[in-house]
């Protein structure tokens, strides 16, 4: 039989290989064995893992296809986990983001390395897709009670309609309700000034630095 | 070569597949076939000068697209091309086109690998915004007067009236029509009214607002950018483009645009160069496309000037250039902004990484074609000029010489200096570049002939 320390490190490295049906295998087994309490396996195992694959894709040692397959592995081991844990000791997500590519623009592999980010990061995502219409971001994002709204335009004539998001939530009477993030190729530091979003990201490293930082904010409110 | 129903027919029948499993298959399968050519970039090269590379990825590039295929979002199906039929339209593809009217129409041809064919400089803004009119004329007219220049790409109107363009609106309909009146007028203005216009109605527009402006000003002649969505993915609007540019008895002109992004599902350097040539196939075989407009980008700093994306352009241009006839032009972004050093030696090394390898020109999408007003006649105009420059220059010296120019800047590209707008750069009313811009200049210029590379312009 694998000691404690042996299948939190196996539960690791299988987020690290992105081997999904590995992290199943020694969630389960930790389960099984009642002696090991999953939120540590959570945090030393499936998290450290996913931790070591963003700093391995933040080097560019690994790409977006790994952290998407990281990140989904990462969320098998921990549905798992967390089944055995009672609700009040279930650990706090990160925070909720509701994300998508803008009404009009259709490019989706820049929101999608942030949406992959996020995950791996212990945020809940929603992800829209592309050609989200402004309304689109704000029922959803009451829907589903997020802390943030991001989204993504790629092109100069699609990023506009980050700021009709934002007048949206303003002529709605929304717009304390949600934080707003802003990136993609489009939009700039000063473009996320002048239309008022609360924060922006130049690459997506630093989307997910911005959403952190936006939760804390908003945890200290 | 296909017809544009029978590709209608394969995106309605092709295997339905959600579109995240075709991305990952995606991935999959070019990392598998990296390793099985055993294409490796060996971190200090930029310019490979081994033929045998170029012909690896084109072989590696045929096999992977045969089994990929591309995918249309509109119907979740894979369309999907064996290699008999990608080698037959890429013997069927226009090994040369002509674009422009009268005294200023020209023939592309393609180059190859080390060639002293002078290459077509494509030169403006690569689709950066503009916050005016005025701007944009002056900025046309100062593109189409740089002498080396055989076609203008144009800046992008941020407005019309003052109100923000929104796509798939009247508004981006009467941005479309401004932009090809207001830049007619601009080569006009420049005593070059036949000269092409590359970039016709911008990329991101919808095939509504293309139709809409066709009438405007828009020329058989010109060139119309039909962009891959990344990776080897397309729509029905995409499509929709090629159907009304083929009505409209558009053949030459028609490019497929593609910009593989380095670190995204194209993995490393070596992905992403077999990717950007498979896209040259996608092209030929979707679109019908006369010309190839490419540029593999970085997935976090949004350029093409990285040591990796370097070599990613040589080897995807040597692989072209060597095993096919296709007219393909690479598109250079900068990480820094107009009026700096660091942008200009951006450029040196891009150029030095496209023109020895085989191909073309686009220059040039300063400080990454992003930031309003930050651009100037004098980024492209320094382009031409080194492209001129490398004509005939051997891959091994020309990678020598890149590795130096690199060293200067490669530390700065996750900061780069954001360089100046337009307004503190020229003067608006007469559209010349000011003092300190001529400097920048003249100084880089004086760097690069001090390190052996010879101006004839």
């Amino acid at each position: 039989m694998s000691s404690k320390e042996e299948l939190i490190k196996r539960l690791r490295d299988a987020v690290i290989a992105r081997d999904k049906d590995a992290v199943v295998q020694v969630a389960n087994e930790i389960v099984n064995r009642g002696d090991i309490d999953p939120l540590e396996a959570i945090e030393k195992g499936v998290a450290e893992g996913a931790r070591i694959v963003g700093e391995k894709f933040e080097k560019m040692e690994m790409f977006l296809t790994d952290l998407i397959l990281a990140a989904e592995a990462m969320k098998a081991g921990i549905d798992i986990l967390l089944a055995k844990l009672p609700v009040e000791k279930a650990p706090k997500k990160k925070g909720t983001v509701v994300i998508g590519t803008v009404a009009g623009d259709i490019h989706d592999i820049g929101k999608n390395i942030v949406v992959a980010l996020l995950r791996a990061n212990g945020f809940e995502v929603y992800d829209l897709g592309t050609d989200v219409p402004p309304a689109k971001f704000v029922e959803e994002a009451e829907k589903v009670n997020a802390d943030i709204i991001a989204m993504s335009a790629l092109m100069t004539s699609t990023v506009g309609v980050q700021k009709d998001v934002i007048e949206y939530l303003k002529d709605t009477g929304k717009r304390n309700k949600f934080a707003v993030l802003v990136g993609g190729g489009a939009a700039t530091a000063e473009w996320a000034e002048e239309v008022g979003a609360d924060g922006y990201g130049e690459t997506a490293i630093d989307a997910v630095k911005e959403a952190t930082r936006l939760i804390e904010v908003k945890r200290k409110c | 070569m296909l017809t544009l129903l029978e590709v209608m027919e394969r995106a309605l029948t092709g295997k339905a597949l959600p579109e995240r499993e075709f991305d990952i298959n995606l991935s999959k399968k070019l990392s598998e076939i990296v390793k099985e050519y055993d294409i490796k970039y060996d971190g200090e090269t930029l310019i490979p000068s081994d033929n045998s590379l170029a012909d690896d990825v084109f072989e590696a590039a045929i096999h992977f697209y045969s089994e990929v295929g591309s995918y249309c979002i509109d119907t979740g199906r894979v369309i999907h091309f064996d290699e008999n039929e990608i080698k037959k339209a890429l013997k069927l593809a226009p090994s040369q086109i002509t674009l422009g009217e009268g005294a200023d129409a020209k023939t592309l041809v393609p180059r190859k690998p080390d060639s002293d064919i002078p290459p077509w400089c494509f030169l403006g803004a690569g689709g950066a915004p503009v916050s005016s009119e005025e701007i944009f004329l002056r900025l046309v007219e100062a593109y189409a007067s740089i002498p080396l220049a055989d076609s203008v790409t144009t800046p992008a109107l941020t407005n019309v009236n003052g109100m923000r363009i929104r796509p798939g609106s009247p508004l981006e309909i009467l941005g479309s029509i401004r932009t090809v009146v207001l830049a007619r007028e601009a080569l006009r203005r420049a005593g070059r009214p036949g000269m092409p216009i590359m970039n016709a109605v911008s990329t991101a527009a919808t095939s509504v607002a293309l139709n809409t402006a066709l009438p405007y000003g828009l020329r058989k002649t010109d060139g119309y950018l039909l962009a891959v969505l990344a990776e080897l993915k397309t729509n029905f609007d995409m499509l929709n483009k090629v159907c009304a540019l083929q009505a409209f008895g558009c053949r030459d002109g028609i490019c497929c645009e593609n910009g593989p992004v380095y670190g995204g599902y194209c993995g490393g350097p070596e992905g992403t160069a077999i990717v950007t040539v498979a896209g040259h196939f996608m092209g030929v075989l979707m679109f019908r496309a006369g010309w190839h407009l490419v540029f593999p980008i970085h997935m976090f700093y949004t350029c093409n000037s990285t040591p990796e994306l370097l070599w990613a352009s040589s080897v995807y241009a040597q692989a072209i250039s060597r095993n096919t006839h296709l007219l393909s032009l690479h598109l250079n972004y900068t990480a820094a902004g107009p009026c700096t050093e660091m942008c200009l030696y951006e450029i040196a090394a891009q150029r030095l990484a496209a023109i020895p390898s085989g191909v073309s020109i686009e220059s040039v999408g300063v400080g990454k074609a992003k930031h309003e007003d930050y651009l100037t006649p004098i980024e492209p105009r320094f382009a031409a000029e080194v492209a001129y420059a490398v004509l005939g220059m051997k891959r091994e010296d020309a990678n020598e010489l890149a590795k130096t120019i690199v060293k200067k800047y490669a530390d700065r590209i996750p900061n780069p200096p954001m360089g100046r707008r337009y307004q503190e750069c020229c003067d608006i009313k007469t559209g010349k570049p000011g003092k300190e811009c001529l400097e920048v200049y003249e100084k880089v210029k004086k760097e690069l002939s001090d390190l052996g590379l010879e101006f004839k312009y």
